[in-house]
Order: C-alpha cells, then sequence, then structure tokens
C-alpha cells in the first residue's frame, strides 16, 4: 500500500513518461542504512546478515556488536540525547532488552511472523525471542569421566564437597559482577534452584575461577586448565566443539534454561521500514531456519520443525528445558538494591570480599 | 384519522420502540462502561495491592537505611496483564526514592488518605506517555528512634483493565442488543396478526350487497370492539332512515294520487258537462289543483326542513321578525279572518336555524288560516301569542275552528296523520313544525282550546 503510493508520489513529482515500466519494488528502500546494536558475536549472526543482503541488496545493515552493559547505557543515552541511535536492539542480555522495553524504548511489530513465536518468548508485541539457547555445563573429558561428569547441580554440589582437592581452582563460572548474562543466569538459578545457594558456597569452598568471557573459560576447560564450566551458552560450546576442542556439553538433567536472543525495533528508529524488514526477516521461516542450520541456535518460530535437534542432541537428552520467559518480572534482578544484595551474597559466597 | 407522521401502526410502534430501546441502549453503555471499568480497576487493582504488599513485605532497616526485596512474583505476578508496563519505587522516611523509578508521579493527597487508614490507596496519572494505574503502600517504621513512613509503589499501564472493561461492556450490551431485535420483530409480527380481523372486516364489507345494512359480525380484537360497534348503529341508523324514506316516499304518492285522481274526474266531467255544471266542476278541479299544490308545498318545506336538521346552520336570529315576515307571507291566505300577533317584547333572539323556525311558524299559521275556520256565523279569529316564560320562548297560534278529537291530538305531529279527515289536510304541516321543535331543543305543544274555542299549537324555544 504504502509502496504503491510512494511509487504514485514519484510518478507526480517526475513526468509521467517515467512511470510507464511496473514498479522496482525495491528501489524504495535504495541506500537506506539499518543499524543494529547486537551483543551477538558477529561470527554467530553473520549467516543471517549474508542472506539479508542477498534478499534486500537495497538496505545496508551497519552491525555494532558491543557488551551487553554498555549497548545498554549507549542506547539509553543516545535516545534521551536525542541523537540518532540504533533501528534495531539484538541483545541476550534478556533483562536490560525487558527494561528498555518496558522503559517505552521500543515500538510495536506486528505480523504473523511474530504470531508464530510462542508466548513466553514476546512481550507488547515490540520484543520478540528470536532464538532459544540452552544454558550448558562444559567438561573436559580428559578430566572428567562420563560416570564421574555431574548431571544434575545437585549432583555437582555433592561432586564438589567430597572431591574438594579435585576442584580446587577447576570449576568455572561467570563474573556476574561483569557480565550481564552471566548475572541474568544466576540470578534465574536462584529464582528456579533450591541448590543454587549451596552450589556457590561450594565453589567458594574450591576457590572457583570467574570470567567476564565465556569463550576464555571454554578454552581454559578444552585446554585441561578447569575440569567443569559451568553456565555457559551451548551456541559458545557447540561452535568450539565443531572447531575440533576437546569438550563434553551436559545439558542439566533437573532443569536446563534456556536463554532467549531477543530484538525490538526502536521506538526513534531512523530507518523504522527497513529495521521492520530486517526483523521481520529474522523472524520469517527463511531467517530462522538459517539461524538453525548456520548459527546452531535453536529457532524460537514455532513454524520452524525440530528447533532442539540443532543443538546437536535429541531432545529427550536435553533436561526440562525452562526458556526464561521475557516479561517484566525479570526486571525484579535489574533493581539496585536487589541486585547490590545479590552481588554482595554472591561475592561472600565466592570468597571474593 | 391517521395518526399523526406516521402511516402505519406498525411503522409508530417500531419507531417509538426503536427509540425506547435506543435511550435504553444509551443509558446501559454509559452504565455497563462505569460498571466494567470499575470491575475491571477492581480486579487489577487487587493484583497491584498484592504486588506492593509482597514488596512491603521484605521491607527492613539496616541502621539509617531502609532496605527492600523486591520478590520476583511482585513484578512477575504483574504480568498476568499480559501487555502491560510495570513501574514501581520505594520512598523511604526522608521522601527520597530508595530503589525503583525515582520519577514516578506521586499523589500525596491520595496516598495521605490510604496512609492513615494502613490501606492501599489508588490513582491514575500519565506516565511515559501512557496512562497508568498506581497504587501506593505505607507502612510505618522507626528508623533511628524516630518513626516515619516508607511507601511502596507500584503501577501499570491500563492496556489489560481497558480490554477487560471493554469485553465486560459488551458482553452486557449483546443481550439488551439481542432483546431490541427480538422485539422489533414481535412487534412486527404481532401487528400484523392483531390487523388480521380489520383486513377481515374490510374484504367483507367489500363483498357487500349495496342494500345490506345487517351488523358487522367479525370477531375482532376489544381496542377497536368500539369502532365496529359504531359502524353497525351507523348502520342501523341509516337502515331506519332508509326504512323511513320508503314508507314516506310510498305515503307521498299515496297521498299525491288521491287529488290527481279527483282532478282528472273533475276535467273530465267538466269536459262533458256543459251550462252552471261545467262551471262547478272547473271550480271543484281548480280546489283540487290548488290543494295539489299545498301538498306539493309541504312535501317541499318536510325536504328542506329535514335536509336543514341535518346541516345544522345555527346562528342567533331574531323570532319576533321571523313571525311578522310569516304573517306579512301569509296575507294572501287571511280572507276575512282576524289575525292578531301579540307580545310584549322588543325582540325575541333564540339560536337556531332562521329558515327551519320560519318554515314552521308559515306552517302553524297556515293551519290554522285554513283548518281552524269557524262556523259561518262567526267571525275566523287566528291569535298568535309570543312571550317569554323564565328561560324559554314561547309561540302560541290559537285558532277559533272545533279542534281536534282527543286520540287525533295525540296522534298530532306525525306524518299523514290528518286531524281531520273530512279537513282536507295531508298531515304534514304539524310533523314539520314538530321536527324543527325537536331538532332545536324545544317542544310542540296541542291542544283544545277551553271552552270548545278551537286548536291552540303551542311552540317552545330556548331563548339566547
Amino acid at each position: 500500500m504504502m509502496r504503491i503510493a510512494r511509487m504514485i508520489w514519484a510518478c507526480l513529482a517526475l513526468t509521467l513518461a517515467a512511470c510507464g515500466s511496473p514498479p522496482g519494488g525495491r528501489g524504495d528502500h535504495a541506500g537506506q542504512v539499518v543499524t543494529v546494536y547486537s551483543t551477538t558475536d558477529s561470527a554467530v549472526f553473520n549467516p543471517v546478515i549474508a542472506d539479508f543482503r542477498r534478499l534486500h541488496p537495497e538496505i545496508r545493515l551497519r552491525y555494532v556488536e558491543l557488551d551487553a552493559g554498555p549497548l545498554f547505557e549507549r542506547f539509553v543515552r543516545e535516545v534521551d540525547g536525542g541523537q540518532g541511535s540504533a533501528d534495531i536492539v539484538l541483545s541476550s542480555a534478556m533483562d536490560l532488552q525487558v527494561k528498555l522495553v518496558n522503559d517505552g524504548y521500543a515500538q510495536k511489530h506486528s505480523s504473523s511472523a511474530a504470531d508464530a513465536l510462542p508466548p513466553a518468548a514476546k512481550w507488547r508485541g515490540e520484543i520478540f525471542g528470536l532464538t532459544f539457547e540452552p544454558v550448558v555445563m562444559v567438561v573436559n573429558p580428559d578430566l572428567l569421566s562420563a560416570e564421574e561428569t555431574p548431571r544434575t547441580r545437585l549432583d555437582l554440589v555433592r561432586s564438589l564437597r567430597d572431591r574438594l582437592d579435585f576442584w580446587k581452582r577447576r570449576i568455572g563460572t561467570y563474573d556476574i559482577t561483569q557480565s550481564n548474562v552471566g548475572y541474568l543466569l544466576a540470578a534465574q538459578d536462584a529464582r528456579q534452584s533450591s541448590e543454587f545457594g549451596a552450589l556457590i558456597e561450594s565453589m567458594g569452598k574450591v576457590e572457583a575461577r570467574t570470567y567476564a568471557n565465556i569463550g576464555v573459560l571454554i578454552d581454559d576447560v578444552a585446554a585441561g586448565r578447569v575440569a567443569l564450566g559451568y553456565n555457559v551458552l551451548g551456541s559458545y560450546a557447540k561452535s568450539r566443539l565443531t572447531q575440533g576442542a576437546r569438550l563434553r556439553i551436559v545439558y542439566p538433567e533437573d532443569y536446563t534454561l534456556a536463554v532467549v536472543r531477543a530484538a525490538f525495533v526502536s521506538r526513534t528508529a531512523p530507518n523504522p521500514q527497513g529495521a521492520h524488514a530486517f526483523l521481520e526477516y529474522l523472524m520469517s521461516i527463511r531467517g530462522q531456519r538459517i539461524l538453525a542450520t548456520r548459527s546452531d541456535l535453536a529457532a524460537a518460530s514455532t513454524r520452524v520443525p525440530g528447533q532442539y535437534g540443532r543443538l546437536g542432541v535429541q531432545g529427550a537428552a536435553i533436561g526440562p528445558l525452562r526458556p526464561i520467559p521475557i516479561g517484566p518480572g525479570l526486571m525484579t534482578y535489574l533493581d539496585k538494591q536487589k541486585r547490590e544484595r545479590f552481588l554482595a551474597n554472591w561475592r561472600t559466597a565466592m570468597g571474593r570480599n | 384519522m391517521r395518526l399523526k407522521g406516521f402511516r402505519s401502526i406498525r411503522g409508530a410502534l417500531l419507531w417509538r420502540l426503536g427509540i425506547v430501546f435506543a435511550a435504553g441502549m444509551g443509558a446501559l453503555y454509559l452504565a455497563a462502561t462505569s460498571y466494567a471499568k470499575f470491575a475491571a480497576d477492581s480486579s487489577f487493582d487487587q493484583l497491584l495491592t498484592g504486588s506492593a504488599g509482597s514488596i512491603a513485605e521484605t521491607l527492613s532497616i539496616t541502621p539509617g537505611e531502609v532496605r527492600v526485596d523486591i520478590p520476583y512474583a511482585a513484578l512477575d505476578m504483574l504480568a498476568a496483564a499480559p501487555d502491560d508496563r510495570v513501574f514501581y519505587r520505594v520512598i523511604g522516611v526522608d521522601g527520597k526514592t530508595v530503589t525503583g523509578y525515582s520519577d514516578l508521579p506521586f499523589d500525596t493527597a491520595a496516598t495521605r488518605r490510604g496512609g492513615a487508614t494502613g490501606s492501599a490507596s489508588f490513582f491514575d496519572a500519565r506516565y511515559r506517555g501512557e496512562a497508568v494505574r498506581f497504587v501506593t503502600l505505607g507502612r510505618e517504621v522507626r528508623v533511628g528512634g524516630r518513626s516515619g513512613w516508607v511507601w511502596v509503589q507500584v503501577g501499570q499501564t491500563r492496556a489489560a483493565r481497558s480490554q477487560l472493561a471493554r469485553q465486560l461492556t459488551i458482553r452486557a450490551l449483546l443481550p439488551i442488543v439481542a432483546m431490541t431485535v427480538l422485539a422489533g420483530a414481535v412487534v412486527w409480527a404481532s401487528v400484523g396478526r392483531a390487523m388480521r380481523p380489520l383486513e377481515k372486516v374490510g374484504q367483507d364489507l367489500a363483498a357487500r350487497n349495496a342494500a345490506d345494512l345487517s351488523p358487522i359480525a367479525t370477531n375482532v380484537p376489544r381496542e377497536v370492539e368500539t369502532l365496529i360497534a359504531a359502524v353497525n348503529q351507523f348502520m342501523g341508523r341509516l337502515d331506519k332512515n332508509m326504512n323511513v324514506l320508503r314508507t314516506f316516499i310510498a305515503d307521498a304518492a299515496h297521498q299525491l294520487r288521491t287529488p290527481l285522481a279527483a282532478l282528472l274526474v273533475q276535467i273530465r266531467a267538466a269536459e262533458t258537462n256543459v251550462g252552471p255544471a261545467r262551471k262547478d266542476s272547473l271550480a271543484a278541479a281548480g280546489l283540487s289543483a290548488k290543494r295539489l299544490a299545498r301538498l306539493v308545498d309541504q312535501l317541499l318545506s318536510d325536504a328542506v326542513v329535514a335536509h336543514r336538521a341535518e346541516a345544522r346552520h345555527t346562528a342567533p336570529f331574531d323570532l319576533k321578525k321571523v313571525i311578522e315576515h310569516s304573517l306579512h307571507d301569509a296575507l294572501p291566505l287571511v280572507g276575512d279572518a282576524d289575525v292578531r300577533f301579540t307580545t310584549e317584547l322588543p325582540e325575541a333572539v333564540m339560536l337556531g336555524d332562521e329558515v327551519m323556525v320560519a318554515e314552521a311558524v308559515k306552517n302553524l299559521l297556515h293551519n290554522a288560516l285554513v283548518h281552524g275556520a269557524a262556523d259561518d256565523r262567526r267571525e275566523q279569529v287566528v291569535e298568535v301569542l309570543l312571550r317569554r316564560v323564565g328561560p324559554t320562548l314561547e309561540l302560541s297560534v290559537s285558532d277559533s275552528g272545533h279542534g281536534m278529537a282527543a286520540e287525533a291530538i295525540d296522534a298530532a305531529g306525525r306524518r299523514f296523520n290528518t286531524g281531520n279527515p273530512a279537513g282536507g289536510g295531508v298531515g304534514l304541516g304539524l310533523a314539520i313544525v314538530r321536527q324543527v321543535a325537536e331538532s332545536h331543543g324545544g317542544s310542540l305543544r296541542v291542544e283544545n282550546r277551553a271552552g270548545g274555542g278551537g286548536l291552540r299549537v303551542t311552540l317552545e324555544f330556548a331563548a339566547a
């Protein structure tokens, strides 16, 4: 409709002679730039970006990769300051994404592709989950045999208590004071698991290593410096595994959290049309299929079959998968006092005062 | 008569019913909207209160500082309104925001009211471009030996409330709309049903023989019984009038035939006779023709009176002048008679039809002059007296004839009833007078004068 209206307007503006040929259809996006702020490695997203370029050569994607915290602060600063900021924000720091939407930084996007998302993967018709990503444990198979490998958090706590010497500085996890995703995962653990307190207590006792960058943790596990990495994003582990690293991926059998990478179109997007086009592509069957096959991410859309098949394991091998629902509850742990207290408790338990 | 502005009963009913239902629906819409908003607010307000309460439960005081530990459920439970944004803050004893959104609007008055009773207070305000419903909950705490209030404020946008309110309103209105449509259909159908007997009456009347004036026998609803009764009564009257007319025509024909027959005989006699006998026959024929003329005159007069009685031309006029005119007109009949008109009234105004009354007076004078002739040895006297008795004007005409037999007096005033079969009258004059009297609400009195001095006819009218 819009396209036709524009064409007619163009015809009026130019001369009637130019209107004989049928509309190009894509020419109206010519020279458009869509700015994406994202926490995801561009390596993970390269396949979909390349495919989108093939589909919409007239739209140029400007892909800005940032850590979750700085991304949040920069985006808010730029929008509040009235500067042109991102058209689309894409992040696995779901809590920060939800807060941005709650505070009115997003705009509505409606389409049948959006309807095909499960209800827990969208909110307000503004923010949409694109991929599920299981949160796993990575194990060095040389240090821990299949029998010794803990399958649940309770197993892990018992093992940590029973084999203090073995585990000394040989377990690693996020430094949640530095990583937003790590903080989100720890907070969800605290909410979901009654063993979480005991777990960090035990980790503290064996002087667990903490990492701001989870890639380094995976490297350390693969190199044998660390026996087990706790709360690792499945996509990172999977891609290292395919690169030939010595790793075993464990999906905790008590429950396996799944992080949802969520995207929204900025309310003040300089190029909303292009932004909606890109978001729609990411949720489309084509985009979802490429995310699933080429980027090793589980598609969020219910239209893409075998959502978890691409994770490299049978769905049955995954414990109860608990995707973290997108909703206002996520803002709880962003509360200033709550966060301070949670981090203080964590530091105390981990012995990092 | 047609209802003003409406061509059909059905249309009128539907129109009025429509207005009533539209007004009812408007009122109901307002009531439903306000009730729905109230219902939606009260159910979602409970959620807000629950959220604020669960935050307030975690209040703790570390030396000099208020602390809260926002429960996950506090915000998550508000996701029952799936698309609504959520805002909260906790305000410390010093009035500063302890945690949460520090720029939330705050309704101090509403908060004080709620705070005084220790219960939650609610208010609506705009925040970040949307209408937001807020609850504030106060808790009295002691910090550093002094007591003060800590406020927990939780807000949520109104999308789910509005949606619920809309649904409730629609559900409340749907039955009303259905009822309206149903009522319309019922009115449509039942008016059709109710009108069916009337249609049948119409068909019956249309199919009737023109002479058939029998009552309508169709069963009709009670509401139109009066109409049918009136029609039946009217037809009854018409039937009676027709019968009277038929009788009259028959009588009139009979009355006309007798003098005509006599006339024919006398003319024939005149043709054959010679000399003085011929002269007598001609005289007799002339007398018969005169009587015939008089009869036709009276029939005409009767017709005029009957017509005017129907038409009712009522106006005030002076009866005295009417009498004087009639006396003047009657002069050719007077001959040797002594006619005396006595009245003390300067004028006698009454309401009525002057022409009819004039006919009546003319007939009275004619009767007195023609039939009141005395024996040859006495002088013929006609006395006309007009006086006023109370509210009544009384006109009496007396003659000096033989008067009438008692049974004839009783029958006087009926058509073709002559008081004196030998007298040559046809019995129309008094009938006309009676009709005039009756159509004016007056009366006619016929009596023999005391002492055998002839007949007195008295007419009474109401004076104006």
